[in-house]
């Protein structure tokens, strides 16, 4: 629980934990793994958190943002977000080093349902930093193997030196029944991989919807051509997941940043299936 | 037989009132009417039709410090805002009333806004009935009117030479124990009649006209200003981000809103709602059909600031009656 309000009994939820900062990683040219060590003992043993939630990360004095955490919970490690520097607070983020303090509200969210995707084959499209929340995904299906059917791994990214998790792709490819397929916009003299488009590289793999779930997370444009080479497939929106952004301040259903519809990603999302989203009056 | 208190009581109850807990009341400066700090009733203005600004800004402010934060040896410490004293505002009218039990639903669902729950629970309203309905109000077609006491501790209603007290919930009654009342056989002015607004099934209309291109060609004239925003009573998005000047820290909440360019853009610049119609339509959206879906109820109030302070004349009652005709003839 957050700290209590003196006096009143009542917690204040934009009161954040602090946490120390353990680990800082480069990633790629503008991303940074961040592995955090929540300072009070009591809600470090008790912060839970499933694949798909997220939680804001402050620099104090700069402000705080929304990241999914790309840790997963049963491995006990340190809480990690992938930061890519986009803004002011990212920017912030990224200065700072080992033995840091900064604050952590959450987790927020609800979560890719993995225990409804148990026995089903699953295809994972991730581009850019829209693999940061699905690393938690592919890592619990990998300690977890036998829980899952196949699993194909799509990433792309702008250049190889954009792959944001190769460090970990060698354990994800040598995986049992799992398949990785990196591609990038543009190669280097080093690359040997595939140069396309996520949703080229879709298409040609052709993966199958039979008894299969696919999720993919990435820049808008990548996800609108994605789906649609999806529903090409046979995918029915339903087999189809995702995880939104929003402009999300609170992460509490108050500040109304993200609202679309009657929904607001913070708290109804942020992860939807395409039958979901296709509900929603105002399409994101 | 009515509860009675002459004007002259009112102002030397609401003056020992001042001297117990801390009293907003309308106030008159530069001849505009607006809440605020009063310490001797004398500073209180009874002689206006509404405020210029709600009084919305004394629970949830419009610029709030929710923690500051210190570097102490090498660490960091945050302390939380704290809310102190009894307070009560005074001359609250019904529409704005409503439009703070409108406010509850999103700030005092679980986990409720600390700061907004403690200063609404130790806010006492006492309320003032409307003598006319200016132009711009309907609030009758919101469900509250000129002289409803849903949604204050006390409401008074102005008769004669006083006024007519309703103590309407127990700390209401408690508010009055010391009050000067006399019985008296007094027959409040016919309330008056704001023009009403056919709000009629206005959620199930407004799912049905969405697409319309009249949201473009009505937002055509926007620049968006956010004064509608601003004046809103019910108008509650928020911005958060940290102040730091000489050396303090501070986390700060601000109004926003959802008419600011850049109001959704995420990270990497994408912008879901990328033209003014879009933004104009969720602010009406958000009122007339997300909040009925989310919490039941509609975020207006009838109360008519936005019609008056919109500076291209975007009047919220013409925008509702062509969403029915839309909605009717299906012409979007």
């Amino acid at each position: 629980m957050p700290p209590e309000v003196e006096g009143t009994g009542a917690v204040d939820p934009f009161l954040p934990y602090l946490a120390t900062i353990r680990g800082m990683v480069d990633l790629t040219p503008d991303v940074k793994l961040m592995g955090l060590e929540l300072d009070d003992p009591a809600i470090r043993d008790s912060f839970d958190y499933r694949p798909g939630q997220f939680a804001f990360v402050s620099a104090f004095g700069v402000g705080e943002a929304p990241f999914g955490l790309t840790s997963v919970a049963p491995r006990r490690e340190e809480l990690e977000f992938a930061i890519r520097r986009v803004g002011t607070v990212t920017s912030a983020l990224q200065e700072l080093e080992p033995g840091d303090k900064v604050g952590l509200r959450g987790p927020f969210g609800n979560h890719f349902p993995l225990e409804d995707y148990r026995g089903k084959n699953i295809i994972i499209i991730g581009g850019g930093i829209g693999m940061a929340p699905l690393r938690p995904v592919i890592n619990t299906i990998l300690d977890r193997r036998a829980d899952y059917g196949d699993m194909l791994i799509i990433n792309g990214a702008r250049s190889p030196q954009d792959l944001a998790f190769a460090p970990e792709f060698d354990t994800w490819a040598q995986a049992p029944r799992t398949r990785l397929e990196l591609t990038v916009d543009r190669g280097d003299e080093g690359w040997t991989g595939s140069v396309d488009l996520v949703p080229t590289v879709v298409g040609k793999l052709k993966p199958s919807p039979q008894n299969a779930v696919a999720i993919t997370c990435g820049p808008p444009i990548m996800i609108r051509f994605t789906l649609a080479g999806l529903r090409e497939l046979g995918f029915a929106d339903h087999q189809i997941v995702t995880t939104l952004e929003g402009k999300m301040k609170c992460g509490l259903g108050k500040c109304a940043r993200c609202n679309v519809g009657d929904k607001y990603i913070c708290q109804d999302g942020p992860v939807f299936s395409f039958e979901q989203i296709s509900r929603f009056i105002e399409q994101f | 037989m009515s509860q009675f208190m002459s004007g002259e009581d009112l102002r030397s109850w609401l003056g020992n009132l001042a001297q117990e807990r801390s009293l907003i009341a309308p106030t008159r400066s530069d001849g505009l009417v607006l809440f605020g700090a009063v310490s001797r009733a004398e500073e209180i203005a009874l002689d206006y039709d509404n405020t210029l600004l709600s009084p919305k800004g004394h629970l949830f402010p419009a610029t709030d410090t929710l923690f500051t934060i210190e570097r102490k040896e090498g660490g960091i410490e945050l302390v939380p805002a704290s809310v102190e004293g009894e307070a009560a505002i005074f001359g609250i009218r019904p529409c704005d009333a409503l439009g703070l039990r409108v406010l509850d639903k999103p700030f005092l669902a679980e986990p409720a806004d600390a700061l907004y729950q403690q200063r609404r629970a130790r806010t006492a309203l006492i309320g003032l009935s409307c003598h006319k309905a200016s132009p711009e109000c309907f609030c009758t077609s919101l469900g509250t009117g000129p002289d409803d006491p849903s949604h204050v501790d006390i409401l008074l209603t102005g008769a004669g030479e006083g006024y007519i007290v309703q103590a309407v919930t127990e700390r209401g009654k408690a508010l009055l124990a010391t009050a000067p009342l006399v019985e008296a056989e007094v027959t409040p002015p016919p309330a008056p009649s704001p023009t009403p607004v056919p709000t009629e099934d206005i959620a199930e209309v407004a799912s049905s006209v969405f697409d319309a291109p009249y949201w473009a060609r009505l937002a055509d004239r926007c620049i968006h200003c956010n004064l509608c925003a601003y004046v809103c009573p019910v108008c509650y998005c928020f911005d958060i981000r940290d102040h730091s000047y000489m050396g303090r820290m501070e986390r700060m909440r601000t109004w926003e809103s959802c008419q600011s360019p850049g109001f959704s853009r995420i990270a990497g610049g994408y912008e879901p709602r990328d033209t003014k119609g879009a933004r104009l339509r969720q602010r009406f959206y958000h009122k007339l059909l997300y909040m009925p879906e989310q919490f039941g109820v509609i975020g207006c109030t009838g109360c008519g600031r936005c019609v008056t302070s919109c500076p291209v004349n975007i009047d919220i009652r013409e925008v509702i009656s062509e969403m029915q005709r839309l909605g009717v003839s299906g012409a979007s």
